[in-house]
């Protein structure tokens, strides 16, 4: 499916993550240890996805994803965040991210970033076919 | 505005006398303008796909493909306006009147302002009220 970047300066806190993805196959595992790495990577190289943790040394992770709209609109981003629903919704939005996942974000919570991933994934293909078909 | 596609995010069924939806991510139809030499020659619409959380580019590649110039909204958020920006469609700013046909008319004869990065809002929610 590609390549996907996880964004932490702490492997272990995405690891549960990490592990149900290499479950799966298609995706492509590379890591950043800070916002600024990870800035460098997205203006390289096309990802299908980014998983940014809460804070990660130099930027905090919803910082990171504006900078990421800068470079790379169509790149899918969920973040881990400690907020409360409301209080995320509020500072996030109109970023467009696809999911938020808790701090030291479990295996369920990777099975339900992947399911949306792919529903996501899947709209737009699928509206990419039904334009193909109209042309 | 003398040639191209116009697009406006719009409630029901849209249509040159509908209502602006002041929610792009959450309309029901785009309604589509096409301009030549300056004058309306032909509007149709366009269901919007079911939004999705985090699918915000789903109707920016929709509008892309089906050739959309330009976009009229009374709000967007960061992320669908840099969406628009990279696949060339200029996007317009109307944040007061809710219907479709003054806001057309005044991008035609170049009156209506390209948004402004200050002017994204929070969201996809528009200044025009309730979605």
């Amino acid at each position: 499916m590609g390549n996907l970047l996880l964004v932490s300066p702490d492997r272990t806190s995405l690891a549960s993550l990490e592990k149900v993805i290499r479950q799966k196959k298609g995706f492509k595992i590379h890591w950043a240890k800070s916002g600024s790495s990870a800035l460098a990577a997205v203006q390289k190289n096309a990802y299908v996805l980014a998983v940014v943790d809460e804070d990660l040394g130099d930027m905090t992770g919803l910082e990171l994803v504006r900078r990421f709209i800068a470079v790379n609109p169509m790149l899918n981003c969920a973040i881990v965040s400690g907020l409360e629903h409301k209080a995320f919704h509020e500072a996030s939005e109109g970023l467009g991210i696809l999911i938020q996942l808790p701090v030291q974000p479990g295996e369920q919570d990777a099975v339900a970033l992947l399911q949306h991933l792919n529903r996501i994934l899947n709209l737009t293909n699928s509206l990419a076919n039904k334009t193909g078909d109209q042309d | 505005m003398e040639n191209g596609r116009i697009a406006i995010p719009s409630n029901g069924e849209g249509g040159l006398d509908g209502q602006r939806s002041g929610h792009f991510g959450h309309c029901d139809v785009f309604t589509f303008i096409d301009v030549e030499d300056g004058t309306i020659k032909n509007i149709t619409t366009l269901p919007n796909p079911d939004h999705v959380q985090g699918g915000c580019m789903i109707p920016v590649n929709l509008l892309a493909e089906h050739k959309v110039n330009a976009l009229i909204v009374g709000g967007i958020g960061m992320r669908p306006l840099m969406g628009f920006r990279e696949v060339g469609i200029k996007v317009y700013h109307d944040a007061e009147r809710p219907d479709i046909r003054p806001v057309v008319e005044d991008l035609i004869s170049g009156k209506l302002p390209i948004i402004a990065d200050n002017q994204v809002c929070g969201g996809s929610g528009g200044g025009m009220g309730p979605a």
